[in-house]
């Protein structure tokens, strides 16, 4: 039951898809609309010293980042692996993804974002855009995505960028931490999901080939170059600023905050596959789990842990960004991320000692 | 084949699921009174504290039964007719059944103290669905609220009306926290915790009276040592009994001690029905009945019943004692025994400086018995391994690290825990647990 008192029937209404939380959804949204498709900002920005609408947009983004970091340090201060991580995402946000970047273009060189790589961010392998930057620029673009993402995901799984690295996910396990809980936990949701997210990373990666076939046959094939233009221009809006942007943060307060990373990140997606064959896991603890389900209650990607947990079945789930947060909220401690090779000898011993199959779905 | 099963708890689900994996076509019923789906009683206090809505109690979605062929059937069953194969729901409605379980669950024990039957408003017990309704309707209209019963479903309790901003008397009747299963030093370990979160807990009280006003709402708690605790709710939790009162009166009752007695393989005394859970009680080796009330004891003999229910060939003997619970915001995690010790035990305790964490194994003729840990989190299952394999305690202790299971950079420091131990072997500290 919901406490009694004015603040706290706020604080349920805007966490629980009251009518607050619907109002600050629409702000949400109008701001990204006014940011992305209109010039209201520009001014704004230049009248407090900023060059451009986006660095404001960065500012602001860090700000809140930061703030609800450190909300959450201090909510999570008996957790060292949630301290860690969420300072992480902090100073990630506040030098990657902001100071540098700007720094970069003070000292005349491109506004290059480290943190972000391809195929969240399509120009990084897009080559017109990307072959004009200096040499260590497209190494780092071409290394980045080749090798540092898959080889990373196959040692520690995708938290080590969706939920220590990447701006999305910063904003999301910061700012949006009072909306995690309501990502949808049914399996009709997780069919969904499947569709949806590895259709945009099959269109992203149909883009990205046919950007590099235009840029090597285009000029003999001014048709082809017209279409990949029009086919990029189409992905930039419907997944860059609508399905990141606007229904990716415009929804936090009434679908939860993982919209974009669950449904549509194409780089989730690419983490997700390597993740599946990789180290990382989830270890269930054996039969001590009790069923209450405030894993899956808080689990930000609507991925039902406890019907893992109470089956006493460690799992890998592509789609799960290792925030830890099932861990935390568990209060039996029965869940614990993990990279491990090989099987964890526990998982035998109960078998042994009851002679009852001890990982055996319940259903 | 018609399997039906008295009880939606997660004996009778666990049950009804077994029994489906293993014979496709059998008509399954699952019939309770408390609610519609399967929920989990334990996360009743995240209910109430708003962490959770009342559906995401439900351990399974709803489709899975339809899915599985699992016909729910909500009311009370009022008779039993063993002799017609029926059974009778307080609405009249009559099952016939070919096998049948009674996974009924505990029931709220109750004491009568003088004045408590005309507190007919404000008195709650904290065990069913329909008890969080009772304690969500007190709750705004409750300032103080007195608990009684220092055990797990009390403090769980005090936790959700601390929440709630009620400021609470814990009344617990031993000399210190639940002495069932804590030794003294932990007792006492929890107790400074529950109080640091402005609990008033009186160690040694028991109730003398209740009263009540005119209308019938609790207004005051009296207690042995002269305490007059005003309050607008009571919190009764002193523990749970097997729900077997319904079956006393029916047709053809099963023979009933504490429990509803079955042999190994589950079954009553009457023909072709069973009992799991918490209801159920058993014959241990020595003689003596044995009820297990907890969860886990509860799933497993859900499981072990739809065997025999199948006709396998079942010997339950009852898992070495392992639980976990939390003490607000301690952890707790305990395998096999540790209080009630026979007097040639010894026992290693150590209590971290700082944090409320501490850590205690108990050996006996040169084995380790039992694990108690407070504040950090352990696979228990290591634990089970090495009291199955008796290993000494130097063994264990020097094997520690394998158990620990806090999060990742989290992990508790054992090298002062394990100074400790030295200092323990050397000084020959090995006192009577
Ligand atoms: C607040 C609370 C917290 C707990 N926390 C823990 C914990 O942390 N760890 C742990 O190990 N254990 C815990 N327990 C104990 C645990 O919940 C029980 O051991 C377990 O639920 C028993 O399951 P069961 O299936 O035997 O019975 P129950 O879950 O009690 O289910 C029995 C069902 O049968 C129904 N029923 C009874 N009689 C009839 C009838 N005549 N007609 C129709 N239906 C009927 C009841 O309404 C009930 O739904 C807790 C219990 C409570 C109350
Ligand atoms: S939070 Fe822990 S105890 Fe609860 S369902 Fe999840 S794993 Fe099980």
């Amino acid at each position: 039951m919901t406490k009694i008192g004015t603040t706290h029937w706020l604080l349920h209404d805007l966490k629980n898809r009251g009518i607050t939380a619907w109002l600050l959804s629409g702000i949400l949204t109008a701001f990204y609309l006014v940011l992305y498709f209109t010039e209201w900002l520009t001014p704004l920005a230049q009248g407090i010293g900023l060059d451009s609408k986006w660095t404001l947009y960065g500012l602001l983004y860090t700000v809140a980042v930061t703030l609800g970091g450190l909300w959450v340090i201090r909510k999570y201060r008996h957790n060292r692996y949630q301290v860690v991580r969420t300072s992480v995402v902090i100073l990630i946000q506040a030098t990657f993804a902001f100071s540098i970047p700007h720094l970069l273009k003070f000292l005349h060189q491109p506004e290059y974002y480290f943190s972000y790589l391809w195929p969240l961010k399509m120009d990084y392998l897009t080559p017109s855009y990307i072959f004009a930057l200096p040499l260590p620029f497209i190494v780092y673009s071409f290394l980045g995505s080749a090798l540092l993402v898959p080889i990373m995901a196959a040692l520690f799984g995708k938290r080590w960028y969706c939920s220590w690295v990447c701006g999305c996910g910063g904003l999301a396990n910061t700012f949006g931490e009072p909306w995690r809980h309501l990502s949808d936990k049914s399996s009709t949701s997780w069919r969904i999901e499947k569709i949806t997210i590895y259709t945009v990373l099959g269109t992203s990666l149909l883009l990205t080939a046919m950007l590099f076939i235009s840029w090597g046959a285009g000029k003999s094939n001014p048709e082809l170059a017209r279409f990949t233009t029009g086919f990029q221009s189409f992905y930039g809006l419907i997944v860059s600023s609508m399905l990141a942007g606007v229904v990716g943060v415009g929804l936090y307060p009434l679908g939860g905050t993982r919209l974009w990373c669950r449904f549509f990140c194409p780089m989730a997606a690419l983490l997700g596959l390597v993740q599946k064959f990789g180290r990382y896991r989830i270890t269930v603890k054996q039969n001590m789990c009790i069923s209450c389900g405030m894993c899956s209650k808080y689990c930000e990607m609507g991925i039902d842990v406890r019907s893992y947990a109470q089956a006493g079945e460690s799992f890998t789930r592509a789609s799960c960004v290792g925030c830890g947060l099932c861990a935390e909220v568990c209060p039996r401690g029965v869940l614990r991320l993990e990279n491990r090779s090989s099987r964890d000898p526990q998982e035998a011993i109960l078998v042994q000692i009851q002679g009852v199959s001890a990982s055996r779905p319940l259903i | 084949m018609h399997y039906v099963i008295i009880g939606n708890g997660v004996a009778g689900i666990t049950a009804a699921f077994t029994l489906r994996e293993r014979d496709r076509h059998a008509r399954i019923t699952v019939i309770s009174g408390e609610s519609d789906y399967f929920i989990s009683r334990t996360a009743l206090m995240y209910a109430y504290m708003d962490r959770m809505n009342l559906r995401d109690l439900e351990p399974f979605e709803r489709k899975a039964y339809d899915k599985q062929k699992i016909d729910r059937v909500r009311g009370w069953v009022r008779d039993l007719n063993a002799d017609q194969r029926q059974i009778r729901l307080e609405d009249g409605r009559k099952i016939i059944y070919d096998r049948l379980l009674l996974a009924v669950g505990s029931a709220p024990n109750r004491f009568q103290w003088p004045g408590l039957n005309a507190a007919k408003d404000g008195v709650v017990h904290f065990v069913s669905l329909q008890h969080l309704a009772e304690c969500e309707g007190l709750t705004p209209s409750t300032k103080r609220a007195v608990v009684v019963g220092g055990g797990l479903i009390g403090v769980e309790l005090v936790e959700c009306l601390v929440h709630h901003g009620v400021e609470v008397d814990f009344l617990v009747r031993e000399s210190w926290y639940w002495p069932m299963a804590l030794a003294k030093e932990e007792g006492e370990l929890i107790a400074n915790h529950i109080r640091r979160h402005g609990v008033k807990l009186h160690i040694e009280h028991e109730v003398n009276a209740v009263r009540a006003d005119a209308s019938g709402r609790v207004v005051s708690v009296s207690t042995n040592k002269g305490l007059d605790l005003p309050c607008q709710m009571l919190g009764i939790c002193i523990g749970v009994r097997p729900a077997v009162d319904w079956l006393k009166p029916v047709t053809t009752p099963p023979e009933i001690n504490r429990g509803i007695k079955v042999n190994q393989s589950f079954q009553t005394t009457l023909p072709d029905v069973f009992s799991a859970g918490d209801c159920a009680e058993f014959v241990r080796p020595d003689g003596s009945p044995l009820v297990e009330q907890i969860w886990y004891a509860a799933k497993r003999q859900g499981e072990l019943a739809a065997r025999a229910m199948l006709g396998d060939a079942v010997d339950y003997k009852p898992s070495l004692f392992y639980n976990s619970a939390k003490f607000f915001d301690i952890e707790y995690t305990t395998v096999g025994d540790v209080t009630r010790l026979p007097d040639d035990a010894t026992s290693f305790l150590h209590r971290l400086p700082g944090d409320a964490v501490s850590i205690r194994v108990i050996e006996r003729n040169g084995s380790v018995i039992g694990f108690n840990m407070l504040g950090s989190r352990w696979d228990h299952t290591w634990f089970e391994r090495w009291i199955h394999e008796r290993r000494s305690m130097e063994d264990v202790m020097q094997q520690l690290h394998l158990a620990q299971f806090d999060v990742e950079f989290g992990r508790v420091r054992l090298d002062g825990v394990r100074a400790a131990f030295a200092e323990y072997l050397k000084t020959g500290s090995r006192r009577a647990a």
